[in-house]
This record gives structure tokens, C-alpha cells and sequence, in this order.
């Protein structure tokens, strides 16, 4: 186990600094070079060079890298012109707005799914389990963002249920309208759902069609035991694992969302920025984005070994507790 | 203890129906090992999940299983939920696979106890305990919290009979139950069958593709070809004095001691037909040297010789027939 | 008959766990996947929407480069059975040229995607070691960037034309592919007749196309079928962002995304055709995707 999360530490120190280099790419990659990406298209020559000189662009590019990195692990993560402020305070004020709505709706979609998904699986090939699966078949093949729209038809501008539009303002502002909350939150946890109950129910028929079943109904197991003290746990751990690979999935998810229901979290922010080229923001929000996926799918990896025996022990060693 | 009559498992498909397990009829009684013999494919498996109540879905049983005198088919889901692991014991092919990989060692010896016997946690496990110890297995105490993966294959084994013998089953069904482990560990497990059976006086079934592991453990051989029976009888009998022509096959394959340097191991030609067709004659026919059109018309009727009995038109205690006779029809 | 054709000869691969030898196998395959009515329902409407796309605009003529804005947001009646969009272009015909774009750009993307990530992952999972760490590492840090963020900014840098969004999206979908296709070959690696084929002094790349990548063709296949119906999802969620092939060029996604802002108007024509082209495509895409990794006998866990 200590082996086990060593090696697993040490690849996501590696990974990160993958991310990191692709970032710092990106910046360099732009046309004009990171000066104008960050000062944008009218600066003239001079402040080009000023600011190059200023920042250290001026010298070989692992230098700069270095610079940058250094910069970016005291918690520079750069400077926007066109909105004055820095990277870093624009990002605090959103990452939780954006945390909120995707935790929200993941715990919910876990909720759902993970009973759609067992339901389906014991139910295999009946009438039911088809109707569940072609919904959710339906829904997982329809884009986010007219999902998100259809409800605001029906629940919004039809029933008048609940408003089409995300709160907006601080966190605490958006706190004190959980109403408002409902439709964005709903958008993401139908998509959610729609993904992890197919995986969920194949993850079920996996388990169930093991040896290791056949051997318990011959012990006289029946379903509910078969079900409950055996195929779950072994049909869930890989659930955690799906948890941390789909953290991209959802907050590709939550971008969209957010656009549809204006939403002012950080995909809105990452949205806007692209649309006026304001790079320091945008590559702020795929650095951070990237460390939070690196930082879920490490806890996956290790919450995974800490259900599965398999993983626990062997590397440890070990024998029993 | 064990009646088996005009046993018949049909597996529906889609494209037809499986004639897995065609009039099948033995017998066996307590403290009485048979070994079930054939290709793969033969039904052996099959005939063994239909005796255990674990046939899957699709398939349907006819005919009749007596066990201890009660009938098996046509019970509920419920009624054989009752019989499965207090009545029969089931040990799988492959003991990697047959072990839940995140329960313990002591909760699946012991599950059976708990859901037939309605025992207590502590019952189970000392139960377990006793039971491992029974099997073999070293420090059976300190097994009860270890997880399968911390054992190797041969232990597994061991797990897997402990918990299908746990509650004192009056038959074990052992399916290839050394197939997948190497020689050394074969001899123990199959010496370990022996000493169960005589310690704990159940009858036992064990299905085996392999004429070298029914040859010292078992008492009686039943011969499977194509879902029938081929040729039964003591196992002394019919390695002495196999009658069927495809017994004398696969005994031809096996690998013995003073012939080894005279023949090459035979090798039986061709496949087992396909169990989706209703056969007229005997199934074994293509596949037979000594065919002739009486074979490939007639299924052959049972032939007796006190125990021994075979269904086969030319055995091999006649001469064989003529090649002429063979070629009437092709 | 070269040493190389003798290797490939005596170790003709028995594949995977599962995997019938040859071309029996692949009647097999065939055979299950006939069987699967779904799927085959799944390639009725694939082919048909194909049909559609390529075929229609030569059968029902329509001017799809002029607007005609005194023609606009007509409903459905004679002369334009769908009507017409916020320009006055015949909502049917756009649909037709929008399934053009759409169709070229998904199967575009799946197929560079495809091809780029088995040749990662297979060389990857062969080589294995520090290269393998390495290969691999980076696949997991790009997987770590969300596609749509990294979509975004490309997109701001290349202008979006069919050509480009084939790369653009097939440079953020070959990491699944790469990261399946590693797998198999980290089991393939060792089996006896690529050890054969290696003492044997076959070439690495001969190696791994004949072997690793021959032996994981029902993955590739499967995936590459699942990255059709991604595609068109990520297409579609880039034209609502704005950053879709630009006008008079048009697909799906840009339709629907276009057609969502008149949807408290009661145009439905302008949202519900091209929505449910793309719904009843991906749709499709994916029960083909299921069938055929049912009919390869490949776990359900590999979406």
C-alpha cells in the first residue's frame, strides 16, 4: 500500500508537470508570442520588448519556464490587462461557484445512478430495464447544451417552475437562491447520470456473470445477498475510479451549463476570456482545471485501493491487519 | 441417494434449442464417488449445474433428480435456494476465479452455515475454522481474515471445498475441480476428495475431462458423448474392459506406461457433433472407425453386463465390423 | 518465403482471450453482430442519414450560399416542407448540407484520432519501461485538461473550417484510443509469438503492426465507432460556443445552437430537426459502437 501510493504520488507530480509544460506551450504558442497574448493585439513594439525585458521573456526558454513555474507555485498565476486584476483573485472568486455546481450535481448524479444502474442490471432484458436504458441511452446522446434548453422551455418559460436564469453575484448571493440553482444543477446531473448508470449497470452484469456469483448461488445465496454482500462492493469500486477519469467529462459538462444558464462560474470565465483573448486567463483556468483533475484522479486511485484488498495488501507486504 | 432418470436439459436459444443433457439415467449412492466423463462440450458441465439446481435461465430440466429421496426438478427458485449448499456442495473449475476478491476467507467458508443454519457470526467462523483445518489448510485460524489473492491456488482450492462441504452436503458436485492447477497440487486435491468422502460420508460427482483423474478416484465411470450416456460401470470394468468404442478413444489418449514407447497418444479425429440437431443414431458415428449404416440409423439400446452397461452396436469385446460393412453407405 | 513470413506463418496469433482465429471468427463476429437487431438498426440510420446528407442535395435542389432575409423563420408548407431558417435558407436543404459538415468532420476527427492514438498506444505498451512512463504520462496530462477548454483556446488561435476542426477534435480524442490500445499491447507483448517474432529479428514496427495492432483490432474498431458519435457531441457543443464552421457553411450543432435562440418564439422547425438529427445519429453510433463490442466479446465496461 505505502509502495502503491509512492508511485502513484511521484506519477502525478509527473503528470503535473506534463500540465504545466503544456500550458506554458500554450502561452508560447500563440502568434506573437506570450507578450502580445498577454498584452493583447495593439501594443506596440516597444511595450513589447518592455515587457519581455520586464518579465524574463527576453531570455532562453527553460529559463523562462522556470520563472514562470516558480511564479505560478507562489500563486502568480498572471496578470489580466483587460480586466486589471490579477489571474488568481479572478479564479477564487469563481472556482467555488463552478466546485459548488458540479459537486452538487455529481453527488446527486451518484445518487441516481448508482440504484438506475443496479436496478437495470438485475432487470437485464427486461421491458423496464429497456425503457431506462433507451432514456438514458437518448439522453446521453443529446448535447448538454439543448438539454439544459429544453428544460428551460418546459420548467421555466411553460410551467414557470423555476427561473431560466443561474443566480448571479457573490457565493453566498447565489447560496440564498437555491431555486434558481435547481435547472443548472438538473442539466449537469441528467448528463451525469445518463453517463455513469450505463457504465454502472455494465459494471453490474460484469460482476454478476463472474465465477465468484455461480460459487455463492451454489452456497445457497440468493439475489439480495448475491446482490448486496457480494456484487456491489466489486461493481462499485470501479465507480471511484470513474469518479476521478470523469472530472474532465463534467466539468466540460459544467462549462456548457454555465453558458447556457450565464452562470458566473469558471467556465463562464474561461468562455468570455476566449472570446476576447484574454490568454492569462484562459490558460489560468486550464492550469487550474488540470491540477484539479490530476488532484481527483489521484483520490480515486487511492480511495480505489483502499476498497479493493487486492490493492491493499499486496503491495504493503502484508497478511492480515 | 442419487437417482438421476431420463434426465433431459434443453438450453433455448435464440437460433433453436441446445439438446445439452438428452435421457440421462445413473444412480449413485452415499459415500460413493462417480466420475463423469467426456470432451468438452459434452454436457458434463451441464448435467453437473442441472444436478446443483444451478442451471442458468434458458435451460430447462425434464426428467428426474432424486436426492435423498426428494425430487429436484420443477422445485421454485426458493425450494432450491434451500437444497443448494445445505443438500449439495458445488466446487468450481477454477479456484482464481471462484473466490469473492474483496471478502474474506472466513465470511465465504462460512456463508453457507449462515444462510442455510441461520448460524451465528462466531458459529460460522469457528465453524470455518474447523473446516479449513479439515481441508488442510496450515493456521486455519489466521486464514479466516485473509483475502483469496494471499493465497496460492492449490490453498484457493482448498477454500472452495471447505465452503461448498461446510454444511455436510449429501453430494459434492466437482466440476474439472484440478483442471486448472498444476500435477503436484492435482494429486492432493483429488487425494484430499478421498479422504473427505470417507470422513464425512457424502456422495460425490466429479465431472472431468481427464480418464488419468477419474482412473484412481472414483468408483464408477459414466461416460458422456453428445448430452448421452456413452458406457457406465465400475472404474475397473470399463478401463479393463471398455466396450464402447468411444470410451476405448479416450482411453487411447491418455498417456500410459507400457504401451507409451509402441504407440503414439491417439488423438480422437473430428468433432463432437452439434447439440442443436435432433441425431438419429448413434452420435458418435462420424467420428467412429468401425461405423456402419446400422450405426449412423439406430441410437443404440443399452447393453448390460451386470453393472457395466454401454450403448454402442459394435463394442470392442466383438471383432470390429468388416470394412465392406463400414463402406455400404459412403 | 521470407524469415518475416515464416515468423507470421508458425506463430499465427491466437489473439486475445476470446478471440476466434480468422476469417471464422470474423463470420462469427458478423454473425453476432447480424443477430443484434439494435445495432443493425443503428447502421440502417447511419447509412440513411449518409444517403441524406451526400445524396439529397442532388435529388432536392436547394440555394444554400444566398440569404434571402424576406424569406426568414418561414413554418413548414409547400416549397419548403421544413421551412426556412433566420436567414431564408430551405431548413431542409441546411439540414442536408449541415450533415454534410457534420458527418465529414466526425468521421474525420474518429479516424485521425484513432489512428494517431493506436500508434501511441500500441508503441507505448510495446516498448513498456521508461518510454511507456513517459508515453503515458503525457496522455494523462492532457486527459487532465477538460477537451472543451483546450477546444476553446484552439479554437481562438485557428479559424475553424472542416479541415481544422477534424484536427482540432481528433487532437483531444486520440488519448482514449491511446490509452486502450496500450493496454492490449502490455498483454500482447509477451505472448510467445511476439517474443518468436522479436528473437526472430523482425523490425519493431513490423512487430507491433502485426501483432499488437492486428490483435487489438476489435478494440480499435469498437472505439473508433464510440469516437464517431463523440465527435458529433463535441462538434455540436463547439458550435453553441460559438466556435463552429463559420456561415454559409453550417452543421448540426451551429443549427441547433442558432435555431435555440428563437425557441420562445415557437420556431420549432429551427431547433428540432437538426436536434434530433444529432440525437438519432449519435444514438445510432453508439448501438453500432455496443453491438460490436458485444459481437467481439469485449467487456461492457469499454464505453
Amino acid at each position: 500500500m505505502t509502495r502503491f501510493l509512492i508511485r502513484r504520488c511521484a506519477q502525478a507530480v509527473v503528470v503535473l508537470v506534463l500540465v504545466s509544460i503544456i500550458v506554458f506551450g500554450l502561452l508560447h504558442l500563440l502568434p506573437g508570442g506570450p507578450a502580445r497574448a498577454i498584452l493583447g493585439t495593439h501594443a506596440t513594439p516597444s511595450n513589447v520588448a518592455a515587457f519581455n525585458k520586464a518579465n524574463g521573456l527576453d531570455q532562453p526558454v527553460p529559463a523562462q519556464y522556470w520563472h514562470w513555474l516558480t511564479g505560478v507555485l507562489s500563486g502568480n498565476l498572471g496578470f489580466s490587462y483587460q480586466q486589471n486584476q490579477t489571474v488568481a483573485a479572478l479564479l477564487a472568486n469563481r472556482i467555488p461557484k463552478t466546485a459548488f455546481l458540479a459537486g452538487v450535481s455529481v453527488v446527486l448524479a451518484v445518487l441516481v445512478a448508482v440504484p438506475v444502474g443496479l436496478y437495470q442490471a438485475v432487470r437485464r432484458n427486461k421491458a423496464d430495464d429497456y425503457v431506462v436504458t433507451t432514456v438514458t441511452f437518448v439522453l446521453y446522446s443529446t448535447p448538454a447544451f439543448w438539454v439544459g434548453l429544453l428544460l428551460v422551455d418546459v420548467l421555466a418559460v411553460r410551467l414557470h417552475v423555476f427561473p431560466a436564469e443561474a443566480p448571479q453575484g457573490s457565493f453566498s448571493a447565489i447560496l440564498s437562491h437555491p431555486n434558481a440553482m435547481v435547472l443548472p444543477v438538473l442539466t449537469v446531473t441528467l448528463v451525469t447520470i445518463a453517463a455513469f448508470s450505463r457504465y454502472i449497470r455494465s459494471s453490474v452484469l460484469d460482476e454478476l456473470a463472474q465465477d465468484y456469483v455461480r460459487m455463492a448461488r451454489s452456497k445457497g445465496a440468493g439475489q439480495g445477498v448475491i446482490l448486496f454482500r457480494h456484487v456491489l462492493r466489486n461493481a462499485l469500486s470501479p465507480v471511484v475510479t470513474l469518479l476521478g477519469l470523469s472530472l474532465p467529462f463534467i466539468l466540460s459538462g459544467t462549462l456548457i451549463t454555465e453558458q447556457v444558464f450565464n452562470y458566473p462560474g469558471v467556465g463562464l470565465l474561461a468562455f468570455n476570456s476566449a472570446t476576447n483573448q484574454d490568454y492569462p486567463v484562459l490558460l489560468g483556468v486550464v492550469l487550474v482545471v488540470g491540477v484539479a483533475t490530476v488532484a481527483g484522479s489521484l483520490l480515486a486511485d487511492i480511495a480505489y485501493a483502499m476498497l479493493d484488498p487486492r490493492v491493499r495488501y499486496t503491495t504493503a507486504g502484508g497478511g492480515s491487519r | 441417494m442419487l437417482e438421476v432418470a431420463g434426465l433431459r436439459v434443453d438450453i433455448r436459444l435464440r437460433r433453436g434449442a441446445v439438446h445439452a443433457v438428452q435421457d440421462v439415467s445413473l444412480r449413485v449412492a452415499a459415500g460413493e464417488t462417480i466420475g463423469i466423463v467426456g470432451e468438452s462440450g459434452c454436457g458434463k458441465s451441464t448435467l453437473g449445474l442441472a444436478l446443483a439446481g444451478l442451471l442458468p435461465a434458458p435451460a430447462v430440466a425434464r426428467g428426474s433428480i432424486r436426492l435423498g429421496g426428494r425430487e429436484l426438478v420443477g422445485l421454485s427458485e426458493s425450494e432450491l435456494r434451500a437444497v443448494r449448499g445445505a443438500e449439495v456442495g458445488v466446487v468450481f473449475q477454477d479456484p482464481m476465479t471462484s473466490l469473492n476478491p474483496t471478502q474474506r476467507i472466513g465470511a465465504q467458508v462460512g456463508e453457507a452455515l449462515r444462510l442455510q443454519r441461520g448460524a451465528s457470526k462466531q458459529a460460522a467462523r469457528d465453524a470455518a475454522a474447523d473446516m479449513l483445518d479439515l481441508v488442510g489448510l496450515p493456521q486455519p485460524r489466521e486464514q479466516l481474515d485473509r483475502f483469496p489473492h494471499e493465497l496460492s491456488g492449490g490453498m484457493r482450492q482448498r477454500v472452495v471445498i471447505a465452503s461448498a462441504l461446510i454444511c455436510e452436503p449429501r453430494l459434492l458436485i466437482a466440476d474439472e475441480p484440478t483442471t486448472a492447477l498444476d500435477v503436484t497440487t492435482q494429486a492432493q486435491i483429488l487425494d484430499l476428495f478421498g479422504r473427505l468422502r470417507q470422513e464425512l460420508g457424502m456422495a460425490t460427482l466429479l465431472i472431468t475431462h481427464d480418464m488419468g483423474v477419474v482412473a484412481g478416484h472414483t468408483d464408477r465411470v459414466f461416460v458422456m458423448y453428445a448430452g448421452r450416456e456413452a458406457e457406465t460401470g465400475s472404474t475397473t470394468s470399463v478401463f479393463e474392459t471398455p466396450e464402447h468404442r468411444y470410451t476405448g478413444a479416450l482411453l487411447g489418449s491418455i498417456l500410459r506406461m507400457e504401451t507409451a514407447h509402441l504407440a503414439p497418444l491417439a488423438t480422437i479425429p473430428g468433432r463432437p457433433p452439434d447439440l442443436t440437431l435432433e441425431l438419429a443414431g448413434c452420435p458418435f458415428a462420424p467420428r467412429c472407425p468401425a461405423a456402419t449404416d446400422r450405426c449412423r440409423r439406430d441410437f443404440p439400446a443399452v447393453t448390460a453386463d451386470g453393472g457395466h452397461q454401454w450403448r454402442c452396436h459394435h463394442p470392442l469385446t466383438e471383432p470390429a465390423p468388416s470394412s465392406q460393412a463400414r463402406e455400404a453407405s459412403s | 518465403m521470407s524469415l518475416e513470413n515464416v515468423t507470421a506463418a508458425l506463430t499465427e496469433p491466437p489473439g486475445p482471450a476470446g478471440e476466434a482465429a480468422g476469417e471464422r471468427g470474423a463470420r462469427l463476429r458478423l454473425r453476432a453482430f447480424a443477430d443484434n437487431r439494435l445495432a443493425v438498426a443503428g447502421l440502417v440510420v447511419v447509412v440513411l442519414l449518409t444517403l441524406f446528407s451526400f445524396v439529397g442535395p442532388l435529388l432536392y435542389h436547394t440555394d444554400q450560399i444566398h440569404t434571402r432575409l424576406t424569406m426568414e423563420t418561414l413554418p413548414p408548407g409547400p416549397g419548403h416542407p421544413l421551412g426556412t431558417d433566420n436567414v431564408g435558407y430551405d431548413q431542409l436543404g441546411r439540414l442536408m448540407a449541415g450533415g454534410q459538415t457534420t458527418l465529414e468532420v466526425a468521421f474525420g476527427a474518429a479516424a485521425f484520432a484513432v489512428i494517431v492514438g493506436v500508434l501511441w498506444g500500441a508503441t507505448a505498451g510495446y516498448l513498456g519501461g521508461i518510454a511507456d512512463g513517459l508515453m503515458m504520462r503525457i496522455v494523462d496530462a492532457l486527459l487532465a485538461i477538460p477537451a472543451l477548454l483546450l477546444l476553446l483556446f484552439l479554437a481562438t488561435v485557428f479559424r475553424p473550417s472542416v479541415v481544422m476542426l477534424i484536427i482540432v477534435v481528433g487532437l483531444t480524442a486520440w488519448l482514449v484510443p491511446a490509452r486502450l490500445v496500450r493496454g492490449e499491447a502490455l498483454s500482447l507483448r509477451n505472448r510467445e509469438y511476439v517474443l518468436a517474432a522479436r528473437t526472430m529479428g523482425v523490425r519493431t514496427p513490423t512487430i507491433i503492426y502485426r501483432h499488437i495492432v492486428t490483435n487489438s483490432i476489435g478494440t480499435i474498431i469498437v472505439n473508433a465507432t464510440f469516437q464517431v458519435a463523440d465527435a458529433i457531441l463535441v462538434v455540436a457543443a463547439l458550435s453553441f460556443l460559438g466556435l463552429g464552421v463559420s456561415p454559409p457553411a453550417t452543421n448540426w450543432g451551429a443549427m441547433l445552437s442558432d435555431g435555440l435562440n428563437y425557441t420562445f418564439s415557437g420556431y420549432w422547425w429551427l431547433t428540432y430537426p437538426p436536434g434530433l438529427a444529432i440525437v438519432v445519429t449519435v444514438v445510432a453510433f453508439n448501438l453500432i459502437g455496443d453491438g460490436l463490442r458485444d459481437a467481439f466479446g469485449l467487456s461492457a465496461r469499454l464505453r
